[in-house]
């Protein structure tokens, strides 16, 4: 077998929709990682760039942002932070996180560029339960599909969440 | 069988039917060459309506994770993009379908592998629970003649697939696993490289050369199994070297013909010509972006163009200005919406495969809740448009029934017969 690799969170479901232009299946994917041991709470946002420009600048190809880029915007994250803020929100154990972006990065390439943007909570209590809202680019999309996989200790849920389900809550 | 859509469908049809004269005679010689369109109509209903009819590709179990979503109800797709539920799969005609739990590609290492496991088992899980929560509706399928049997019983079949061989990690035993859970075929990789083998579609390129050593093993096993092989998604060199490792057919799932739309995702005339040889079969999949080039949408993108043109910078919005240039945008978006591919050019690529591999080497697998939706196949409850455009071309109903089914159930039995030929060798 060929030598196993870490393939650094590739953006894999993202280009499930290969033609974006055809609109096929509009999806972002959430990871939410809790480690007990560790005591940290991990999030992961994969966002197609075309629908984070349309989201924010109205214009799925103008890149004047450059998110995740050396030219990035000064005012590009904070338009960011207000955009997620409105869609987008995980409340560990009743108490919602501020979001506060550690790291931005793109993958992929072209059309299907997808921006991976990670937030990190220290979290010394024992997780008893987490609510999620995604409902990013529903405004743009009336099918759009928010797939998140939640990883708490041993245990892997997945959701879809969508416009007419925007939120939910698991209980630990 | 009820068929609510059936009155607007036909109208399109109907229109697209003036340009498509039919290739063969066999519907002329059958009902006479007057046969009007609403008879055509009536005669291809009652086509679908006997012949057993099979989805091999349907990404539902993702909707199944939405919480709520209950597949007893019926959706409407132009609200929640929902393409299938069991109430539309009657509406259609739709008598079998493959639910196939997909994992997204992610970290490969065993920690991530071990949680694609459990992604996929609870997707699995959530399959059968919704079968077995309308026992008066459907039924579980696991055999070629369960379909059947459901179908005597007025019930539709749900068999289990999963795409992405991800979920199998580095450890063969997975395999039988997932067998277990009921799972009757894999698509052995997604749109990125896995394990197993290499994508068609990874912007890296190629990693393993086709399969990879673990990738061949995997091949065997199912092949020990009863598991049919899918390689929908897979590299060019994948397929060539599933067709030298496996002993049984193999199938592509939801796949089309690249002489006719260009797409790394499509099959070569070449690859067309081998699966045939091999026994295997092509489900045509109603995804618009492999069933022709994209067309322009020179009015829509006009009319955004002056709504931007008009705007504030986005930086210096208020709130409500921005929310008004979003409703700007979608009502733009909706007057002229992108036009989606049309059951006739589905067709088209049905008729190109029958030419290039044969009658037996084709059927259906529309990708629904996955991309797939096309113009008059939009969802579940429209599939009997696909036969009525098959009668309009001149496909006998034995030709029909082979497209629907008869090629796929004739490849799983022959894939189980010979699981049952080494389970007996290896008994002996």
């Amino acid at each position: 077998m060929e030598a196993r690799k870490r393939a650094a969170l590739c953006l894999v479901l993202l280009v499930y929709c290969v033609d974006l232009q055809a609109h096929a299946l509009r999806l972002s994917l959430c990871q939410i990682e809790y480690a007990s041991e560790k005591q940290q709470l991990t999030i992961e946002l994969r966002l197609f760039l075309m629908d984070v420009n349309e989201a924010l600048v109205f214009d799925p190809d103008n890149n004047e942002l450059a998110l995740g880029q050396p030219s990035e915007a000064p005012h590009a994250e904070g338009m960011l932070l207000d955009y997620l803020n409105r869609f987008f929100y995980i409340k560990a154990n009743g108490k919602q996180l501020t979001l506060k972006i550690e790291s931005k990065r793109l993958n992929g390439e072209g059309d299907n560029t997808a921006l991976g943007l990670t937030f990190r909570y220290p979290s010394q209590e024992k997780l008893t339960s987490l609510e999620i809202k995604n409902a990013v680019f529903t405004d743009l999309f009336f099918d759009q599909s928010n797939v998140v996989y939640v990883h708490v200790d041993d245990d892997s849920r997945s959701l879809m969440l969508n416009k007419s389900t925007p939120a939910h809550k698991l209980i630990y | 069988m009820r068929y609510q859509t059936l009155f607007l469908s036909c109208l399109l049809l109907l229109v697209a039917s003036c340009s498509e004269p039919p290739k063969k005679e066999s519907s002329a010689k059958e009902t006479g060459a007057a046969e009007t369109e609403a008879q055509l109509v009536a005669r291809a209903l009652e086509i679908h309506d006997r012949v057993l009819t099979m989805d091999t590709h349907a990404d539902t179990p993702l909707r199944m994770i939405e919480p709520g979503f209950d597949m007893s109800v019926r959706h409407d797709p132009n609200e929640s993009g929902s393409k299938v539920d069991y109430p539309r799969m009657i509406e259609g005609g739709l008598d079998s379908i493959f639910f196939a739990a997909f994992v997204a590609q992610d970290i490969r290492d065993d920690e991530g592998d071990s949680r694609a496991k459990a992604l996929a088992i609870q997707m699995i899980d959530a399959t059968i629970e919704s079968a077995l929560a309308n026992p008066d509706t459907v039924g579980l399928a696991q055999t070629p003649d369960d379909a059947i049997e459901l179908e005597k019983q007025g019930k539709r079949a749900v068999y289990i697939a999963m795409e992405n061989g991800y979920p199998i990690g580095s450890d063969l035993a997975n395999v039988e696993v997932f067998y277990d859970k009921g799972v009757r075929y894999i698509t052995l990789v997604h749109s990125t490289n896995n394990d197993l083998a290499d994508s068609s579609t990874d912007s890296k390129g190629p990693e393993h050369e086709g399969l990879s050593q673990f990738g061949e093993e995997v091949v065997k096993e199912m092949n020990r199994l009863g598991i049919m092989i899918d390689v929908s998604h897979a590299s060019d060199d994948v397929f060539y070297d599933t067709i030298a490792i496996s002993e049984a057919p193999i199938i592509a799932t939801h796949s089309n013909a690249r002489a006719v739309t260009e797409h790394k995702r499509n099959m070569s005339d070449e690859m067309l010509k081998t699966i045939a040889e091999h026994g295997g079969v092509v489900q045509l999949t109603m995804y618009s972006a492999y069933l022709r080039a994209a067309p322009g949408n020179p009015k829509r993108d006009a009319a955004i163009a002056a709504a931007r043109a008009n705007m504030k910078p986005p930086s210096e919005m208020t709130n409500d200005e921005r929310g008004a240039m979003r409703q700007t945008l979608n009502e733009i978006n909706q007057a002229f919406p992108d036009p989606l591919a049309t059951v006739q050019q589905a067709v088209d690529h049905i008729d190109y495969i029958v030419s290039v591999a044969g009658i037996d080497h084709v059927g259906i697998g529309c990708d629904f809740d996955g991309g797939g939706g096309i113009e008059g196949v939009f969802d579940a409850s429209e599939v009997m448009n696909i036969t009525i455009e098959l009668v309009r071309r001149g496909y006998s109903e034995e030709e029909i029934g082979k497209i629907w089914s008869g090629n796929l159930l004739r490849v799983f039995r022959e894939v189980q017969a010979l699981a049952e030929q080494k389970a007996t060798k290896a008994a002996v």
